[in-house]
């Protein structure tokens, strides 16, 4: 084992040596594999990154948190078929119901009393500034035990202000920047739809993510009053919370009760959805899982360009050195020997090369994380070097295996 | 081990032989050694029959075609003989595989070539080091053996240099350096003093007289009568054949 190892050192020497004979040559050589190491650790560290603040931003939902809508939730690149914009719309009473089961802490509905996309905006305006542009929900005082949004400063509506449809209001950061940038917004009001609410909370800033709607651009205002400004409103989301570590049992009782109340006939897929953030973080993990394989693909040409040289470059070197190998042979390398030495220096090669585009990549990702999301994943230098040495032994065996075959009679005589 | 492998073998005649002549250090037992040209068969050795003891120092001559350089090959393991029986101290070389003979010439041969054979990049002491490395010889080891075979040849203050910063001289003893690095059994030497001037040429004869002297089997192969005067016993091929064989000394 020792002279294993021995061995393998010398021609890892050998290598090195004959590498550094051949500076410029090598690294033309190498190029392709940088490149295509340079593309794995960029790629894998942005999708690493996404994906972190993903899972992040889910997460801030709870952990315990059910999500329920009468379409399909979830991360989709399509538009909503027909059949799920005609389902009917999910009920304050059907909030109100699941709040009965028994694996089910609280539930509570978000009615979207927002700008629809054609006519009747809802306009908000106060200290001197409009905007239609904001997210209107109404909600219930139970969002305080969901745990999805946290009072900076003030507090949530009580249940009397919730029946007796008080014009009160909780604002998210965005809002309160939009309106009272540099002082408290606390007690102050703003007016929905020429109706003034009171402010009586303000929320604190949410993760977001690049591109993604602003979650913080939102006034959450009692149910009752929500349907006030908006009368036809009839989108509403719920979010249940289930007991701790019963989350699967919850869920299976929510889609009982709502089958129930639906009237979904038997052996009829459920026409609403429930998700939580698991399985939300499952499937974006899926689609990232899409992207990860076409990245391999996309840097195993680069990789695969690389491997071309490098035969190429083996070839020409196995018949440069033809008189080398022929001295070897003479002085009792055995075919082998030869192989392996071959091999080692092929492998040197691009790991070598491998080396660097980890150090480049591992450069421009950390640049990139400046501006983006991203990390580079404990498994991406690892793979970037293996691989890249693997294309060495992989393209170099068969210079290597033509140079072990060399006559060593012919090769002596080699000019 | 290889004499009682032949003694029930096909080639029984020779082995008997092998048997009564065990002192031999080389014994070649009607070596053919043949060529496809197309369809026509050129035999670049005929029926060659020799025998060396240890010890000697022999002078293999002739004619540029006349078989010298195959003959060597064969002697030096570099190549298997068509027909015939091949042995070389004990081990019956005739019907080794590849590996077999790669283990041989490490162990048993220790080239000398007219062109010298460094590797260009590698220093003097590395180039000694090769046939140990081949022979799986331990770093620290091989790092000493080789400082002293290049002091034995007197270039213990070249051993970091490169061939091209080295005369032919040099670099001849260098060769002979790196020969004699595995205590082969034969040293086999072709034209080499081809590539040296005179002077050089005397003081390399000398050494291999030196190295004779002090008990190593010698076979130097050659066109020139000069060089192979030196020697004690000289074979003269022609044609493929043995034309004759005197001892001089």
């Amino acid at each position: 084992m020792r002279l294993v190892t021995s061995r393998f050192l010398e021609n890892l020497k050998m290598a090195f040596d004959t590498l550094r004979g051949n500076k410029l040559r090598a690294f033309l050589t190498i190029i392709g594999v940088v490149v295509g190491v340079i593309t794995v650790m960029l790629i894998s560290s942005i999708i690493s990154g996404i994906q972190l603040a993903v899972e992040d931003q889910i997460k801030s939902f709870g952990t315990r948190s059910i999500f329920v809508y009468k379409m399909d939730i979830g991360i989709r690149f399509d538009r909503p078929s027909r059949e799920e914009r005609m389902r009917p719309d999910l009920t304050l009473e059907d909030a109100l119901a699941l709040r009965e089961l028994s694996e089910v802490e609280t539930a509570v509905p978000f009615l979207n009393a927002s700008s629809g996309w054609w006519g009747n905006a809802t306009i908000i305006s106060a200290n001197g500034k409009q905007t239609s542009n904001i997210n209107l929900t109404g909600t219930l005082p139970e969002i305080s035990v969901a745990g999805t949004e946290v009072v900076l400063e003030g507090r949530w509506f009580t249940q009397a202000e919730v029946d007796f449809k008080k014009d009160v209001c909780l604002i998210g950061e965005t809002v309160k920047e939009t309106f009272y940038p540099n002082e408290s917004a606390v007690g102050k009001t703003l007016e929905i739809n020429g109706r003034e609410f009171r402010i009586i909370g303000h929320l604190e800033k949410k993760a977001q993510l690049l591109g993604d709607q602003d979650e913080s651009n939102t006034i959450y205002v009692p149910f009752g009053s929500a349907l006030r400004i908006k009368p036809n409103a009839d989108d509403v989301f719920i979010m249940a919370v289930a007991n701790e570590g019963r989350i699967a049992q919850a869920q299976d009782q929510i889609e009982d009760l709502l089958r129930t109340r639906r009237k979904v006939a038997f052996g009829r897929p459920n026409n609403f959805s429930t998700a939580t953030a698991d399985s939300i973080i499952d499937q974006f993990n899926s689609i990232t899982a899409g992207v990860a394989i076409a990245m391999v693909v996309i840097s195993s040409i680069g990789l695969l360009i690389g491997g071309i040289g490098v035969m190429n470059i083996m070839l020409v070197s196995v018949t440069e050195r033809t008189r080398e190998i022929g001295i070897r042979k003479a002085i009792g390398a055995k075919q082998s020997d030869i192989l392996i030495q071959f091999l080692i220096e092929a492998g040197t090669l691009t790991g070598f090369g491998g080396l660097i585009g980890l150090a480049i990549g591992w450069g421009l990702s950390l640049i990139i994380a400046l501006f983006f999301p991203s990390y580079v994943p404990y498994w991406a230098p690892p793979l970037g070097f293996f691989a890249s040495v693997g294309i060495g032994i992989v393209f170099g065996l068969f210079p290597a295996w033509k140079a072990a075959r060399l006559d060593p009679i012919e090769s002596l005589r080699y000019e | 081990m290889e004499n009682s492998n032949t003694e029930d073998g096909p080639n029984a005649s020779s082995a008997g032989t092998a048997m009564a002549k065990e002192e031999s250090l080389i014994l070649m037992k009607n070596i053919w050694k043949t060529y496809q040209m197309g369809v026509e068969e050129l035999h670049a050795l005929r029926d060659v029959s020799f025998q060396v003891e240890k010890g000697d120092y022999l002078a293999i001559i002739g004619p540029s075609g006349s078989g010298k350089s195959t003959l060597m090959n064969l002697i030096g393991c570099l190549d298997s003989p068509s027909k015939g029986t091949y042995l070389i101290n004990g081990h019956l070389v005739s019907e080794m595989t590849d590996d077999e003979l790669a283990r041989i010439r490490n162990k048993e041969i220790g080239f000398v070539f007219q062109t010298f054979n460094l590797l260009a990049r590698a220093t003097a002491l590395h180039n000694v080091e090769l046939p140990l490395i081949y022979a799986g010889v331990r770093a620290s080891e091989r790092h000493d053996r080789a400082t002293a075979a290049l002091e034995s040849v007197e270039l213990g203050d070249r051993t970091l240099h490169r061939p091209n910063e080295l005369s032919g001289g040099q670099r001849q003893r260098v060769a002979i350096a790196r020969a004699l690095i595995n205590n082969p059994s034969i040293l086999l030497a072709d034209e080499p003093t081809g590539a040296l001037d005179s002077k050089t040429s005397v003081e390399i004869m000398a050494l291999f007289e030196k190295l004779h002297a002090a008990g190593n089997t010698i076979i130097v192969v050659t066109h020139e009568h000069e060089v192979a005067e030196r020697a004690h016993r000289v074979i003269t091929i022609r044609d493929g054949q043995i034309e004759k064989d005197e001892r001089i000394k």
